[in-house]
Formats: structure tokens, sequence, C-alpha cells
């Protein structure tokens, strides 16, 4: 029963385009993992080391940073299972079946692993490849090769394919909250795993650095002190090679890691505690049913055509005042009374405080350009309205006077202190934001993807990368222009995107 | 001499991914009244009516409205269109007095027409009362009248709806036939449906459409005349519908305490018992289905 669910749901996922696009990010990331012996940029850094591309050293690094990026772009590729199938109806087709709790969570479990194991799998076959074309050794050893995978990747990717069931099973986080949440989420994991002594082997990063750090040390290199990094990263010249010795499959490694696919099956089953089972009587957050809503409407007679007639005028104030309904709809008071709060803060924190709140709380709204018509199934009928391009224009306005909104304390802050520069920057902040927003929600046609983007990138200009810096909070940062440069390229981007679309029709 | 302008359907051939030909080589030209587009389910009637909305384009052909190629010049039709489609979704925050006013800016209408209409068409598809209420708490049935007022907005010159009382009770569905004679008497109304009984009373002209071919069109009386003297009733025991459905289109099967009261297709007397009685569109329906070797909806059987 369980294995029939999952491979059905496997099976709807595997026949839309997105899957072939994840695959072809699989590609890239094992592509990622072993870069040419002369390049500046590693993923793996063994104090200035690393290993002699085999099948060992090759296998561990992939599969490594599969499992570290993965865990982090793969949650947003399998979560949302529970919810398409509340929205197909098949939630409600499969309630009325003896199909338990546990047993539809497991099969969606299985689901997401499945589609986790096909993107691991493409991986290793990546890094076969990549061994090769690097040529710093001929000899293939399958189990040196796909060890790693089996070992480090696919339990981490277990743990995730879990946590996304969990997050769609747990009403508030089922949404776009969740996909903030889980960067966060995994930003730590990240951080807190990495490390020698993590809990089961953590990431899996603790089995390399020991075992290199013995082969470091075998040859004489001191190394005890020193950091290994794992990441994308610049390095000032290219590594040192050393040979690596490969996992050291013992009996304490595997029970660690089936320690982490058994935590990951009870947190998939866990949601069976509360689950609904697709009751919309106890699913909160859900409209009632229709029928217990309106009273009885008499039937009136047939009044006949309308009377008024038709004149043409200037839509677009109510056009843009339409898409700023549709972009805010169903946002809850909290969010109006955080930007309440927000507003109130901006006006008396400094700036550029008030600007970083204000470039993360409306993420969820944003999120939602570019991306409705889509999701609420509206694209077949406004498919036979006019102007189609002054609409989506509306919409990246209405993206621009959200943060207008969110950003008025500090706007304010600026104006009467006369920060022109500052007000100049945010603008163009602004302007990059909803076009952002709009290119992503119009190419992916799903919240998600700017989610998964944006709130890195604000993280990044948090943390100092000036070079990022859209906001104009940090010194160093772009020039207002360029950023605004940016967002007309990103508007341009979902205006083309969206004529083609509708050209191809 | 009546000089509205006509929608033209030329040679429209449409294959969609994976070479599944959903409409093939279908040409209709169409005036101001009613034409009633009826085909058994998968007969293209959909995929055709969404290229004549401008929504889908295309494999081979051209959509001419007043001459104009609507193919490459969309928003020549657009402005003057009303669309229904089959399934459409709805912003379900939105009341439907707001989800009406954002479609009456996105068609260009004055902010004062919009809202004048949006009031009468809220009457004449009676959601007035309901006018407050999300239409995320709308049922089926009170999403397509949201669905037919929002087509009505711009006073279309060209209206096409596509299987429109879908999820309308009885009542709803006579009010809609009313507004769509109404409508007809002076714009071009393309309906599909593949409900017999949605066309008969309002069509003026019927084209019927199987496998994306346009199989026969013609007024409902020659429709009707096509199959006079050739349908029969007879009352017989219910062990021997079966071996009548094998041999004959049967178009209706009504148990009774008597038999089985059987109503066939057939050029000839089926039985020395059977009466021949007068053709309904149904009947003139499926002889042109069965004629052209398309699968013949299943009988369903009532009693009395």
């Amino acid at each position: 029963m369980i294995a029939g669910l999952a491979l059905a749901d496997f099976r709807d996922r595997v026949r839309r385009p997105a899957y072939a696009v994840t695959l072809l990010a699989a590609v890239g990331l094992g592509y990622l993992a072993a870069p040419a012996a002369d390049a500046r940029w590693v993923i793996l850094d063994l104090a200035g080391y690393r290993g002699v591309y085999d099948s060992a050293y090759v296998g561990a690094v992939t599969a490594l940073a599969g499992a570290v990026w993965l865990m982090f772009g793969g949650f947003y590729v399998v979560r949302g299972t529970i919810r398409r199938d509340e929205r197909t109806g098949v939630g409600q087709v499969l309630a009325a079946t003896p199909v338990s709790r546990v047993a539809y969570l497991l099969g969606k479990f299985t689901s997401n692993l499945l589609v986790f194991a096909s993107m691991t799998g493409v991986l290793a076959v990546t890094a076969l490849v990549m061994q090769l074309a690097r040529g710093e050794s001929r000899t293939v050893d399958p189990v040196d090769l796909l060890a790693p995978f089996v070992l480090i990747t696919l339990p981490v990717l277990a743990l995730t394919a879990a946590a996304a069931l969990l997050f769609d099973a747990v009403r508030p986080l089922s949404g776009g909250l969740g996909n903030v949440t889980w960067f966060f989420v995994w930003m730590v994991l990240a951080i807190v795993s990495q490390a020698s002594g993590a809990l089961l082997g953590g990431l899996g990063m603790g089995y390399i650095a020991d075992s290199a750090r013995a082969d470091l040390a075998a040859r004489g290199v001191a190394v005890s002190g020193a950091e290994f990094g794992l990441g994308l990263m610049n390095v000032e010249q290219p590594l040192r090679t050393f040979d690596w010795s490969g996992l050291d499959l013992g009996a304490g490694l595997v029970t660690e890691r089936l320690g982490i696919v058994l935590v990951a099956l009870a947190v998939a089953a866990l949601p069976a505690l509360w689950f609904h089972r697709f009751d919309t009587a106890r699913a909160t957050g859900t409209p009632a049913p229709a029928d217990a809503v309106p009273p009885f409407a008499p039937t009136v007679a047939y009044p006949g055509l309308p009377r008024t007639a038709v004149r043409r005028g200037s839509p677009a104030v109510r056009l843009f005042a339409g898409e700023l309904r549709i972009l805010v709809q169903g946002v809850g008071r909290w969010w109006w009374f955080g930007t309440v709060v927000l507003v109130v803060v901006g006006l008396a924190a400094p700036p550029a405080m008030g600007l970083l709140l204000a470039g993360i709380w409306p993420v969820l709204v944003w999120s939602r350009l570019g991306t409705q018509p889509v999701e609420n199934n509206t694209s077949g009928l406004l498919g036979a309205y006019p102007a189609a391009r002054r609409r989506l224009l509306a919409e990246w306005a209405a993206g621009i006077a959200i943060a207008a909104l969110v950003g008025a304390g500090p706007t304010v802050r600026m104006l009467v202190t006369g920060d022109a520069g500052g007000l100049v920057a945010w603008v163009a902040g602004a302007v990059f934001i909803a076009s952002l927003a709009l290119a992503l929600g119009v190419v992916g046609r799903t919240q998600r993807l700017f989610q998964a983007l944006y709130v890195p990138l604000w993280y990044l200009v948090v943390n100092d990368a000036a070079p990022l810096d859209y906001l104009g909070v940090l010194r160093g940062g772009p020039v207002p222009g360029l950023v605004a440069g940016a967002g007309a390229m990103l508007l341009a981007v979902a205006v083309v995107v969206s004529g083609v679309r509708h050209a191809r029709r | 001499m009546n000089t509205r302008p006509t929608l033209e359907l030329l040679d429209i051939r449409k294959v969609y991914r994976g070479g599944k030909v959903a409409v093939d080589g279908l040409t209709l030209r169409l005036g101001p009244g009613l034409l009633g587009l009826l085909g058994p389910n998968g007969a293209g009637k959909s995929s055709l009516m969404r290229i004549a909305a401008t929504v889908t384009r295309p494999t081979r052909g051209h959509v001419r409205y007043a001459g104009t190629d609507v193919v490459a010049r969309p928003d020549a039709l657009r402005g003057v269109l009303g669309y229904l489609p089959q399934d459409f979704g709805v912003y379900p925050n939105l009341t439907a007095p707001e989800f009406l006013s954002y479609l009456a800016a996105a068609k260009g209408l004055s902010a004062r027409s919009a809202r004048g209409r949006i009031g009468e068409l809220l009457e004449l598809v009676n959601l007035t009362s309901a006018g407050r209420r999300p239409l995320g708490k709308y049922s089926g049935g009170m999403l397509r009248r949201v669905g037919i007022a929002q087509a009505l907005l711009g006073d279309p010159e060209v209206l096409i709806v596509d299987e429109p009382t879908a999820g309308l009770d009885p009542e709803e569905r006579v009010r809609f036939r009313n507004l769509l004679s109404d409508l007809a008497a002076d714009r071009v109304v393309l309906l599909s449906t593949h409900i017999v009984s949605d066309v008969e009373s309002v069509a003026s002209d019927i084209a019927i459409v199987a496998g994306g071919r346009l199989l026969r069109r013609g007024t409902p009386e020659e429709l009707l005349r096509d199959v006079d003297g050739q349908v029969w009733e007879l009352t017989v025991d219910p062990a021997e519908t079966g071996r009548l459905q094998e041999r004959h289109t049967v178009s209706r099967i009504v148990r009774g305490a008597t038999g089985v009261r059987v109503r066939l297709l057939a050029p000839v007397p089926p039985a020395p018992a059977a009466r021949p009685v007068p053709p309904d569109l149904e009947d003139a329906y499926l002889a042109v289905i069965r004629a052209a070797g398309a699968p013949v909806p299943q009988t369903t059987g009532g009693s009395r």
C-alpha cells in the first residue's frame, strides 16, 4: 500500500518539467564538487589540501556537497505533496479508502525520498564522469564511489524528506512561512552538524575530516588546529593534493547513518498524531463548505440584460488597486499588525535597521508576484482578456507599493534627515525586490523559488556581504543605478517570458 | 442587411505536445445568433473554444474577426469578447464585486460603467445577496454564475461559453437560457456542450463535432429532417434490451411495469410492434455521431 502510494506520487512528479530541472541542478552540483586542478574555487578545503580525484574522494566530496545543498534546495523541490492532494481532491478520494494516516504519510515520505534518490543517482553518475574527466585517477572503484552517496547523502536527504512532510502537515508551516523557516533551520543544522562529533555523524563531514586529518598527519602535514571548510569558497591558490584513504566503512558509521534514517521515519510518521486526513471540518484554515454558508437565495425573475452602457476609460489606477488587493488577499491580521509595528519602529530606529526589517517582512507577499493566475487557476479566464502586459506592470507596481508601505518608517526618517542617497538606494532596492519576485514568479510559476533565493540573499546582506547590498544599507555596496538596472532587467525578463508564453499559447 | 462582424474559424487544426490531435481541419463561420457546438467528451470542443477565444493558438489555420487575424492580433477580439471557460479559478479571498471590478479594469471599462454593470450583472445572475462573501465560500454553481457575469462585463459582441450550465440548478439553467436567447439576437454566441437539451431551446444553428472534425451543421429543423421516419419506440422484455442495443442506436430506455420502453434509430421498423415517433434533437445527434463511427454515449435507463 505504501509502495503504491509512493510510486503514484513519484510518477506524477517525474512527469513534470520541473523534475528535469532538478536533475540538471544535480548535474551542476556534481560539476562544482570536482573543480579543475587550477581552479580558484572549491567545495571542500582541507586546510589547503584536497584529495586526488579518485573514486573515493570524488564520491565523498560530491556526496557531501549533495548532502549540504540538496538538503537546502531539495526541501523546496519535494515539499507541498499534502497540499497538492488537498488541492486536486485526490486527498479526499484517498481518505475514503482503508489507507491509514501512517501509511499515507509514509507513502508520501517514500515518494519524497524517491525524488531525492533519483537526484542522488544523477549526482553519483556525475561524480563518475567528473573523476574520469579530471583524469587524476582512471581506476573506478564502485564501492568507494557509491558508498558515500548511500551513507552520507541519502540519510541526510531522508531527514529532509521527513522534514518537508512535517512542514506540510503543520498548518502554519505548510506555506511560505515554512519555506522561509527552512532556510534558517537548514543553516543551523548545516553549521552544527559539520563538527566531527555531530550527533549520528551529522552531515558526514566529520567522517571525511577525521580520516583526512589522519592521512595528512601521516604525510607529516600538521593540520590539527587548521580549519576544514565546506561550501562554495574562493581560494588564493589551487589546493595541493594528497592520497586520501577513503571513508572507514565500519559498523559504527553504518549504525549512525541508519540511526538518521530511523529518526527520519519517526519524523515522517509524527504528523499522524494530528493529521486531519482531508476532513475539511477538522482542517483549520480551510473555508467552510459552501453549502453551509450561503443561505438560500430565492430565485428572482430574469431581469433582462444590463442597461448600463459600456464606456472605455483609463483603468490604470483600478487595475493597480485590483492587483494590490489580489497580492494581499488572505494576508492575516498579524501581518498587518507587524507592518504597523515595523513602520513605527522604522521612524525611531536607524534607517539601515528599518530597511533590513522592511526587506524581509513582506517576503511572503512579494513571493506571490507572478504566481497568482497559476496558483488560483485564473490563467484560462485572463487569457481571453486584453492588455496582458498592462496587468503585469500593475502587478509589479503593487509589489513596489508593498515595499513603500513597510519601508515608510525609514523613508520618512531619511526624508527628515535629508538622506537623499539612502532614499535613492531604497527606491532602487524596492524596484529590484519587486522585479526579482515578479521575474522568479513568472518563470517558476511558484512562490517557492523567490522564497528560496531571496531569503539567503537578504541574509547575506545582513551579514555584511556589501557587493550584494540591494538595500543600500552597507558601505561599499553597488550604486543605486546598478541595483535599479538589475531590477529593470529582471522586469524585462518577466515581461518577455510572459509575452513569449502568451504568444506560444 | 445585417452588418455585424463575423467570427471565422478557418481550417483549424490543433495538435498538442505528444501528438494528440484535438481539432482537425475544422471550419466554422459565425454571424449573429447562437451556434450550439455539440459533441461527445473529447470531441475537441473545448480546444476549439479556447482557440476561438484567443487563449490557445491553433497549430494551423486562421481565426478572423471582422476580417482581422486574431491569432496574430488577439487584442482585436479580446476587447469585444466575453469568454466563459469550462474550468476556471477565482481569487478566493476577493468578493464577487471586487473580482469583477478587477476584471472590468482589465477589460478597460471606465469606473462608472464598471460599477453600474457589476451591480446589474450580479442581479442578473442572482448573486446580489452573496456580494459580500469571499468567492472561496461560493458553491460550484455560484462560481459558475460569477463566470457568466464576468463574460458579460464588457457587453461583448462575441460571447463564447464552454459548458456554461455545468453545476447550475434547473432554475438557473432556465434563466441562463433566457439570457442566451436575448444575447443571441444581435451578437455572435458560441455555446459548447455535450448536453443536447442545453442547445435544443436556444440554438438556431447547431454544429456537431467528434474526433476534432465537423460532422454536421444545420438548423434544428434540418437535423430533425435527417432522421425523420427513423425513430421508433417499442416495449420489450428487459432481457431483449441488450440485443436491441447491439443492433441499433438506442437513444432512451425507460423501465415500466409492463416492460422496457425502448426508443431507437433504425431505417426500417426494428420489430413488428415498433411504432414510429417524431424525432427529437437527441436522436438527430446520436444518428450523426453513429454515422461517423464515433463512440455513442452509453444510454442510461430510467424507471417509472
